[in-house]
């Protein structure tokens, strides 16, 4: 290909991906502008790009209605389930790949459990919360995600164990530590990088999720995802407010994306693919 | 006697240990370590199981009385013959998975091949890429009820500048499943593309310069070497996003409620209308355990494509 050719399809090129990005981008910087509109800007037409004085007048309202109760639940909620799913995950992990116990049956089991339809649990999760008396507890979402958590972080975690080298917990074992040694002290430590990185994602998963906390939730316990529903659903729909709340939800979210974006992929599709 | 008999279980137990271990070759310490995990996922997928097995065979409607009472398969069969929203509810969910999947990979595969023609630029992209898949559902949803609104939302009239008069998105029956299925393809089209492109990256170049070499076009290449080197790869990403938008739940919550009328009813969204608006939890837990079946038959196929690895 002519020199002049490759720049014209370099151009035709950055043209397609930067479409592709506003695309992509723009309602969520759309939804970042309307948490500083007026109620009034909001409504005009032609729609109002820039808010005419930007203020966080909306955060303050939004964390101090329903919104700020809603951010801790989801906080107690994702952070408990991430840690329990941390405490029994990373040692399977670690004996599924050093041991290969149950051999691939059970690792495949767990990971069967991840394709899990929500709404089929969801039902009987209720029926059972229900009969000992769990219903609108953090300690019902918590149990709930641990079955979309748990497999997850078994698998994630399993796959940094299995790039490890062996030998340093061999001679660890041969100057005399126990396994549990060489595990904890050796194995873990090494794997630190994507034990943190399986909790961050875990702790997405569970920080968006919705359904099974409409579901297992009424007016003790409101995550965001189920406060923001509230709001659209409301009789007055505050825009500014649900505007400032759905940011507030996702810009943890954005961060991590940012920051973990090599490993986003290989946590979604079950470690199959390593990106 | 007493402390024969325990000697003997004692014995029993060591021996199936040992049983265990030899058939395994894993040590004792590496099934303690698995077994608070095992036990937890029991725990929280074999009990719900057999519990909403059991439910399905019952009549349970609070709304008409609190005491279930046994009706064996009728919830199964009223499901298939007796309920005249169930099966377009099911229809609109493959509706929606054919659509999405196919629309996805065309558009994924488009954007990866722009993605891995980008030289450093593209680890920034590819971040910025992965915004709308990692945002909650529940988010994107929100941010399409402001898009989407005929009346003041800003996409219809971008679409007004350019001369065209857009639809009421969410409040027309023939419109709105179109536009569930939008919020879909907005959220996960990158997901794809990002899948793709990593794809792309590990065909051995080699092959590509021998088919150059003996004149292969573009479109011979594509078709004869990518795809289906590709082709592993690509079967695990349909699965996954077939499984993900079988059971879309919470964009038709936000943005239509199943409406106007029951246009975008999936069948996750009619089971939660049985189970928690109809308050009927053995007619619910049938419908979700055909749902179940649908979904288990591709995790399997798809948990054998990652079993044979994707080599």
């Amino acid at each position: 290909m002519s020199r002049r050719g490759r720049l014209l399809g370099d151009a035709a090129n950055w043209i397609v991906v930067l479409g592709a990005l506003a695309f992509f981008l723009l309602p969520v910087i759309w939804i970042f502008l309307t948490s500083f509109k007026s109620q009034g800007e909001v409504f005009r037409y032609p729609p109002v790009f820039w808010p005419k004085q930007i203020d966080f007048r909306h955060y303050s309202e939004a964390l101090g209605g329903a919104g700020g109760k809603a951010l801790k639940d989801s906080l107690v909620v994702a952070s408990g389930s991430t840690a329990i799913s941390l405490l029994v995950g990373v040692p399977t992990a670690y004996s599924i790949s050093r041991f290969r116990v149950g051999g691939q049956h059970l690792a495949f089991w767990i990971l069967s459990i991840r394709m899990f339809p929500p709404v089929a649990s969801a039902i009987p999760f209720f029926l059972l919360f229900q009969k000992f008396h769990m219903l609108d507890t953090h300690s019902a979402l918590i149990i709930a995600y641990l079955t979309f958590n748990v497999p997850f972080v078994v698998w994630f975690v399993k796959g940094f164990f299995d790039d490890l080298p062996r030998d340093l917990e061999e001679a660890a074992l041969v100057d005399g530590a126990t396994r549990w040694r060489a595990f904890t002290g050796i194995a873990v430590r090494l794997a630190v990088p994507g034990i943190v990185t399986s909790a961050l994602l875990a702790f997405v998963f569970s920080w968006n999720e919705f359904l099974l906390a409409l579901f297992l939730t009424r007016s003790q316990v409101r995550t965001l995802p189920v406060a923001l529903a509230n709001l659209v659903g409301g009789h007055e729909i505050l825009w500014g407010e649900i505007g400032a709340l759905t940011v507030i939800a996702i810009i943890p979210v954005v961060v991590l994306a940012l920051v973990l974006q090599r490993y986003v992929v290989r946590g979604l599709t079950f470690g199959a693919v390593k990106g | 006697m007493r402390t024969t008999k325990s000697r003997h279980a004692g014995a029993g137990a060591a021996a199936l240990v040992a049983r265990v271990q030899r058939r395994s070759r894993a040590p004792l310490f590496a099934w303690l370590m698995v077994l608070p995990a095992v036990a937890v996922l029991l725990a929280v997928t074999v009990y719900p199981l057999i519990y909403s097995l059991r439910e399905s065979f019952y009549r349970l409607e609070l709304t008409y009385s609190p005491i279930p009472h046994w009706v064996g398969l009728q919830n199964y069969v009223d499901a298939f013959t007796n309920d005249p929203r169930f099966w377009p509810a099911l229809g609109r969910s493959l509706y929606l998975v054919g659509f999405g999947v196919a629309i996805e990979l065309v558009l994924g595969f488009a954007l990866a091949l722009a993605l891995n023609r980008l030289g450093r630029p593209r680890t920034l992209v590819t971040a910025l890429l992965l915004v709308p898949v990692m945002i909650a559902p529940v988010a994107v949803a929100i941010e399409g009820v402001v898009v989407f609104n005929e009346s003041w939302g800003p996409l219809n009239y971008l679409l007004s500048l350019i001369g065209l008069n857009g639809p009421i998105w969410l409040g027309n029956r023939t419109v709105a499943l179109k536009t569930i299925l939008l919020a879909d393809i907005w959220q996960w089209t990158p997901f794809v593309a990002i899948i793709v492109a990593a794809g792309l990256r590990t065909l051995p170049g080699e092959v590509y310069e021998a088919a150059a070499v003996d004149g292969a076009s573009r479109w011979q290449t594509f078709r004869t070497l990518t795809l289906p080197l590709l082709q592993p790869l690509l079967i695990v990403t349909v699965l996954i996003r077939a499984m993900d938008i079988f059971k879309t739940f919470d964009t038709i919550f936000v943005m239509t409620g199943g409406g106007p009328g029951s246009a975008t009813e999936t069948a996750s969204f009619y089971t939660y209308l049985q189970g928690l608006r109809f308050f009927s939890f053995g007619y619910a837990a049938a419908i979700s355990y055909i749902q179940l079946i649908v979904i288990s038959v591709a995790a399997t196929i798809l948990v054998r494509r990652i079993r044979k690895g994707l080599g």
